[in-house]
């Protein structure tokens, strides 16, 4: 329907030219367009004009055309057809509303895009006169809230919302707008986020408004946005956010077995494992940075909502009703479209037994294992890459990290897990039901064992053992004894040194690798050196120093590596002999169990021993051995945004400002269908 | 005693049992009302009631002047007569007389206590002459003047009485009672008004009605217990409509003090507190409260994320106070009395009904963990747990913390050569959850109503900004030595020192293994039964845990509560076993017998679900040997120490007197579906019986199987720790310094054997169901049994 209604608008824009007739509202536009003014001849002009349908194209196309000295010369009128929209906002009548909110959008786009060309070129006194300006906007934004509050039409909502979105998005550089600034000073922002409490509200708008929020908090909205510490409104925007989260988990899933149900499951395995690098391709879909960023600034900025990543929703909206109008939904090219309306608005069925409880972290958990898959598009990168900072939020926040290990509150997390040639899928299906952090980890060892590729994202891989480290920070200080496999995320980590030898030459070249190895060696020493703090029983002590004693040939690599090069006068010199210090306990370690067990299978004749034998020699020999305090080993360095991250952060903005101008366009035309419902009514 | 004969009268009429001879209760009656005579001076027992009567007042002569008491005995009839448009002369001996018809016993008992008791038996026939004396009457009013009478007597009399004047006169002597004196049998009062007829529920209704208007705890446990008593009966559909009118009246809120509340009470039981203060914030938070109140600057300061954040948290904290309490006087005119707590209490139990559906218990234990996180979103507010002994708010739900029980016919039980049943119940899903509830005491915090009123905000706000997020590190339970070596550990890796510190490799793995050999009394956790590990954490430690992790924590009148909240199941019988046990407790504190038991308090809600406190530190036998794979004596000693330590000496002492104190609550109230999940075992080696859904004539559907007189399997034995031939000393001792109770209430069993008879009975009993053959006793047993059905 939605799909009809749009491409109605399409054809009517490529007809539209070549008609000689042209519509009566493109005639008023026309005289809007000369320098005189238009109600001169006809008083009844802008009362006239607002009740005629809008044509965005062309009055957008014509803001376009015209150069910075033609629009000059009509400033004028152009400042009183704004005034007159925002006199038209006041209106009883909602199509006079409807039609000035779009005309406004039209206005903000058309100059903008003007702006873009020509520097120097003030946007402000083109629209509203500087003199004016500060008027006009407090009188916009007093509309907008009234209009956003009122109990009017919910469409008139959306409108203003993508008014909004508008006028954010309009410049690139969303620093650059000075338009935001006079929305900064009348602040609307108790009425956007008042959409977010009220779950009727909430289901229609609230993906609107979470962009909106994302996009507002690169500026003063930021203070605004930390104190917020209202349940509902907070708990609106996690739904609102785990909505689309888990929409994009279910379109994945859906593709997912689209091509595993399709020929992949006629082919012989071993045929099918050739093209699962292709079908991967196929099946991603696009990343929602922009929820993903709301996420962010709500879990980096927002204490309170901290509570809310573990709130699970089960029937929080079953009170309201499916409502009747709903705005329509372009299928987005560029991932910024709000998830369907069907999953919005469904009624959940919160009873259904098969129906686990979620919550917002087990949500973001999959979401995470799906993106963090596939890093080689942009996109993804960055959507991988938030994650990982979110998660290091998460895992530094003291609150975040009481329930994430509580052991009442324990769930099963299936993650998404990358079909390799080496490991059956499926095989995990039935997974306890663990508390929290233990998806975390499964997340952060499932990251560690897949991307060991050409194309290393050595980033990524730092945020991640970084994430390790902070969750074995709190474990060591509050005294919790996960019963995690432990061993598995050793193997990972000692693999991930092993890659980093092998291609030590290409990796050089680019990154320090010796950051990330010093990371994974202190991550060894927290185990060995505190691991009577959080370890879940005496015999993962063993069997860590199996580990390690089993795998002693990468440590030696390394140690050689790090010691040839901490002793040349290289770059890498002092990068390298940190790493060489931090080894001295594994070193030890090696040295001192290596010639027992020899001593050992010699003494009883066996070539091979077996694990419990090794458990064995290890056991019995701890006495002998000496090891050394390293500081600092449950010491990290808080998450900050400035000055690191903040180059990543206007690109992401930049990216995602972007995209929704796009989709904004798209939608505001769409809004058809909304004036359809007004005028039948009317 | 007495209470416990009105009880069992008021269980019976609770039961409706059929078939109950309205004179036997009126015996037991009789023989209550012996009771309470003072000192310790052994009363003769199971005698008349107007023996005893006249016994009592003549020991009392010391206290009570006759001729004064018989004068205000007139004036009191007197009053009566005026009252009830003159009761003529003529029918005031009926009155006794009525009385004396009910409660005469029936001849072979009669005869039994001429055998019994020989030298009462003089005084005896003595005073049946009297009876017949003019003066007759006076002697139950002396009585009801008497410092002996007391509100079992009141019960029992309004019970037995057909006579509007005495009833109206107990009716408004009730007003006279201390409240909790009341309350303890306020299930029996609602009971009479709602099954008895007209005259009694006239004389009873204006006491509730005062009550109702006292008190929110007041109004709201009648309006429960009247829904619960009334919705099983189809009497008739008029008297049926009495109580639930009652209850409609109650719950529509027409009874709010009259006056201004403050003057007009005087300090009453858990609750009252509520009704005083002049506003009411309802369950739902408004909106208001959480948009609208948050002034911004206020809100600005607080998170400047400084140090000294509380500083200006006071600032906000009186804005708050200042905005929250405009905002009360706006709505203060209307003030919602009950709404809070109904929907508080409705909310949990709505929570229990949609659990019930869910089949695993894993999904119904993550569904109650996001249920209740919900329901924190309207917390805190004006209302409190019923079950708890002291006024309070809830300020918050540790949701992570509640944990569902294991449902009854989850618990299957086999071993131990027991002779207990597993009892199915197909009918009903039980389902029991038990909730963690942080509370606000505000019985001694000494502010006024008005700042009470508006200390939810400031506490809240408050408590959201004072939190630091820096976590203390949790106190290690271990002994000390090992918190030296942690200590040395970590204090040396804060200095800065340049010599290296060196630690052997052996000593973490020590360490390690120390630290885990430590705390053994951990139970594993097993999602099949989630409520193992919750149970069997210390509630002291569980209570340090919470409050750390509360954002509340920091205020000193912080208190945590638990409850369990029970759906699906009729807790009517409870809270009688509950009454039961409470008389018997206090029966056997005067007696100075040296038994334990622990009654639990019950609320009923409604005829299918309630509220039950839970006991603390303890967790089902069931739990102990499924977790701990040891036979009971063991994990005494596991827990406990050596045979000779003080520790398993006084556990092992505490296990023997509560053991004897369940074995009697047992056999004297038939307790029957006795498997190991319905008997906790609490840290200092008390048992505990729960679930008492299946008393006196019921027992488990499927057969009369457990007919042993009280449960003491060979297990026990061994905990108690003597040889096969000493055990009966061992549960005798207790039962023979108890033996004139335990005589009384053999008496109402009609078992009439003298002393020694009893003792060897007694020996018999323990032998029998030690040994666990039923058939021994099971002919004379039966008799018993039909005695009670």
């Amino acid at each position: 329907m939605a799909q009809v209604e749009k491409k109605a608008g399409l054809l009517r824009k490529s007809s539209a030219s070549k008609k000689p007739l042209k519509e009566k509202v493109v005639l008023m536009y026309e005289e809007i367009f000369v320098r005189e003014d238009p109600a001169k001849n006809n008083p009844r002009f802008w009362e006239e004009l607002f009740l005629m349908k809008v044509n965005l194209e062309y009055l957008e196309g014509k803001l376009e055309s015209l150069d910075g000295d033609e629009l000059m010369k009509v400033k004028d009128n152009i400042n009183s057809l704004f005034q007159h929209c925002i006199q038209a906002l006041g209106e009883e009548h909602q199509i006079k509303v409807v039609n000035a909110l779009q005309t406004l959008c039209a206005l903000f786009r058309g100059v903008h895009q003007k702006n873009k060309s020509t520097s120097g070129f003030d946007i402000i006194n083109m629209l509203m006169g500087f003199d004016k300006a500060e008027l006009r906007m407090k009188d916009l934004m007093e509309s907008l809230d009234t209009l956003l509050c009122g109990d009017g039409s919910e469409s008139l909502k959306s409108l203003c919302l993508k008014l909004l979105l508008c006028l954010v998005t309009v410049t690139d550089n969303i620093s650059q707008n000075t338009i935001l600034e006079y929305v900064m000073i009348n602040s609307i922002f108790e009425a956007i986020l008042q959409i977010l409490s009220s779950s009727s509200s909430r289901r229609q708008h609230g993906y609107d408004t979470v962009v909106l929020l994302a996009l507002l908090s690169v500026n003063p909205y930021i203070v605004k946005l930390s104190i917020v510490d209202d349940e509902t409104t907070l708990n609106g925007k996690g739904l609102v956010i785990s909505q689309a989260l888990s929409e994009y988990n279910r379109q994945y899933k859906d593709k997912e077995e689209e091509n595993q149900g399709g020929f992949f499951s006629t082919l012989t395995t071993m045929v099918g494992s050739m093209f699962i690098a292709d079908a991967e391709e196929k099946i991603s879909v696009q990343t929602n940075e922009a929820i993903l960023l709301a996420l962010y600034e709500a879990v980096h900025l927002n204490r309170n909502f901290i509570t809310v990543l573990a709130q699970s929703h089960p029937e929080i909206d079953l009170v309201t009703t499916p409502s009747a109008p709903v705005p329509t939904t372009p299928t987005a090219p560029l991932g910024t479209a709000p998830p369907s309306v069907d999953v919005m608005s469904s009624t959940e069925l919160p009873l259904d037994p098969n129906l686990q409880t979620s919550n917002l972290l087990i949500t973001f958990l999959k979401y995470s294992s799906i993106v963090m898959q596939d890093t080689k598009d942009e996109h993804r990168l960055n959507s991988a890459k938030l994650c990982l900072i979110i998660l290091t939020c998460i895992a530094e926040d003291q609150y975040a990290n009481a329930f994430l290990h509580d052991d009442n509150m324990n769930f099963r997390v299936n993650l998404h897990r990358m079909p390799m040639r080496h490991r059956k899928k499926g095989a995990d299906k039935n997974i306890p039901s663990r508390p929290l952090v233990c998806a975390v980890l499964d997340l952060m060892v499932e990251f560690i064992v897949t991307h060991m590729m050409k194309e290393f994202p050595m980033d990524l891989y730092i945020r991640c053992v970084q994430v390790v480290h902070k969750l074995i920070c709190y474990q060591k200080k509050c005294r919790v004894r996960l019963h995690y496999t432990w061993r598995e995320l050793w193997s990972a980590l000692i693999n991930l040194v092993k890659f980093l030898m092998s291609n030590e030459t290409v990796l050089l070249t680019k990154y320090n690798i010796f950051h990330l190895a010093l990371l994974v060696i202190n991550l060894f020493n927290m185990f060995i050196t505190y691991g009577d703090t959080f370890l879940p029983t005496p015999s993962s002590y063993d069997e860590l120093y199996y580990e390690i004693v089993r795998m002693h040939q990468v440590f030696d690599n390394l140690y050689c590596m790090v010691l040839r090069l901490s002793t040349n006068a290289g770059q890498w010199k002092e990068a390298a002999s940190k790493v060489t210090l931090a080894l001295v306990n594994i070193r030890a370690i090696i040295n001192h169990f290596n010639p027992k067990i020899e001593s050992y299978a010699a003494v009883n004749h066996i070539s091979q021993l077996s694990e419990e034998q090794v458990l064995e020699v290890v056991r019995s020999n701890y006495d002998t051995l000496t090891l050394k305090l390293q500081d600092g080993l449950d010491q990290y360095e808080r998450y900050s945004e400035q000055p690191k991250e903040a180059a990543f952060f206007k690109e992401l903005v930049r990216s995602i400002s972007l995209n929704v101008r796009k989709n904004v366009s798209l939608n505001t035309l769409s809004q058809d269908v909304l004036l359809k419902e007004f005028s039948s009514i009317s | 005693m007495d209470g416990f004969s009105h009880l069992s009268c008021g269980s019976l009429q609770l039961l409706q049992t059929p078939c109950f001879p309205f004179a036997d209760a009126a015996v037991a009656m009789g023989d209550s009302d012996a009771e309470p005579a003072p000192g310790e001076a052994s009363q003769p027992q199971g005698s008349p009631p107007l023996d005893v009567i006249s016994e009592g007042v003549g020991e009392l002569g010391l206290v009570i002047d006759p001729e004064v008491a018989k004068r205000a005995c007139q004036e009191v009839l007197e009053k009566v007569r005026q009252i009830h448009g003159g009761v003529s002369e003529e029918e005031e001996p009926e009155l006794v007389n009525g009385v004396t018809d009910n409660t005469a016993p029936p001849p072979e008992i009669s005869e039994e206590e001429v055998a019994l008791a020989g030298p009462r038996n003089t005084v005896k026939s003595a005073r049946r002459r009297q009876k017949n004396n003019s003066a007759k009457q006076s002697w139950l009013l002396r009585l009801f003047e008497s410092k002996l009478f007391d509100i079992s007597m009141a019960i029992s009399y309004l019970y037995n009485s057909k006579e509007p004047g005495v009833q109206a006169y107990i009716g408004n002597r009730l007003f006279s009672f201390r409240h909790d004196e009341v309350d303890s049998y306020l299930p029996q009062l609602l009971n009479m008004y709602i099954h008895m007829d007209e005259d009694v529920g006239d004389a009873i209704k204006p006491y509730v009605v005062y009550r109702c208007r006292q008190s929110i705890n007041f109004s709201l446990q009648c309006a429960w217990l009247l829904g619960a008593f009334s919705s099983d009966m189809h009497i008739s559909t008029q008297r049926h409509s009495r109580g639930t009118k009652l209850r409609k009246v109650i719950l529509s809120d027409e009874l709010k003090p009259a006056q201004r509340r403050r003057e007009l009470l005087p300090p009453v039981g858990p609750g009252a507190e509520h009704s005083l203060s002049p506003s009411k914030r309802t369950h739902q938070r408004s909106k208001s409260d959480a948009t609208a109140s948050t002034s911004l600057s206020s809100n600005l300061k607080r998170t400047a994320s400084n140090p000294k954040v509380e500083n200006q948290d006071e600032s906000s904290v009186s804005q708050e106070l200042t905005s929250s309490t405009d905002r009360l006087d706006n709505i203060g005119s209307s003030p919602v009395r009950l709404a809070p707590q109904r929907e508080f209490i409705q909310s949990l139990m709505g929570i229990g009904k949609r659990l019930a559906t869910l089949p695993t218990k894993e999904q119904k234990t993550q569904r109650l963990v996001s249920e209740l996180s919900l329901l924190n979103h309207k917390l805190p507010a004006r209302v409190w747990l019923p079950t708890a002994g002291f006024d309070h708010h809830v300020v918050r739900v540790p949701h992570t913390q509640a944990v569902v029980l294991n449902s009854k016919d989850k618990v299957r039980e086999g071993e131990g050569g027991s002779f207990q049943l597993i009892t199915i119940h197909p009918q009903v899903h039980f389902n029991r959850r038990l909730i963690y509830v942080e509370v606000l005491e505000c019985g001694d915090c000494g502010i006024t109503h008005e700042q009470r009123a508006s200390s939810f905000t400031s506490v809240r706000c408050e408590a959201w900004s004072v939190e630091t997020r820096e976590l203390q590190l949790p106190e290690i339970h271990t002994n000390s030595c090992d918190n030296i070596s942690q200590f040395s550990v970590d204090s040396i890796t804060s200095q800065e020192s340049k010599e290296p510190v060196f630690i052997a490799a052996g000593d973490i793995r020590r360490r390690l293994s120390e630290q885990l050999a430590h705390t053994p009394n951990t139970f594993k956790r097993d999602p099949e039964d989630p409520s193992a590990v919750a149970l069997k954490e210390p509630w002291q430690e569980k209570v340090g845990r919470i409050r750390e992790g509360s954002p509340y924590g920091h205020i000193p009148n912080w208190r945590l509560l638990s409850v369990i909240v029970k759906c699906g199941d009729d807790l009517r019988q409870e809270l009688l076993a509950f009454q039961v046990l409470k008389q018997l407790l206090s029966i056997w504190e005067q007696e100075r017998v040296p038994l334990w038991i622990k009654p639990y308090k019950i609320l009923v809600i409604s005829s299918d679900s309630g509220m039950i406190e839970p006991v603390v530190n303890a967790v089902s036998i069931h739990q102990v040997k499924k977790q701990s794979q040891l036979s009971l004596l063991d994990y005494f000693l596991q827990e406990h120490g050596n045979y000779t330590t003080e520790a398993f000496l006084t556990a092992q002492r505490n296990f023997v007197q509560s053991c004897a104190g369940y074995c009697l609550v047992c056999y004297l109230l038939q307790v029957k579906d006795r498997h190991n999940g319905n008997i906790l075992l609490d840290s200092e080696g008390h048992i505990i019986h729960i679930d008492f859904g299946f008393i006196l004539s019921s027992s488990p559907r499927n057969l009369g199987f457990e007919t042993s007189a009280f449960k003491l399997t060979s297990e026990f034995v061994d905990v108690m720790g003597v040889l096969d031939g000493d055990v009966s000393d061992c549960s005798h001792l207790p039962c023979f310094h108890g033996s004139s109770t335990v005589r009384n209430l053999k008496e109402r069993f009609h078992m009439n054997l003298p002393e020694e008879q009893l003792q060897v009975l007694v020996e018999q009993m323990v032998d029998g169901s030690m040994r666990s053959i039923t058939t021994k006793l099971y002919d004379g047993f039966q008799y018993l049994t039909n005695g009670i059905m």
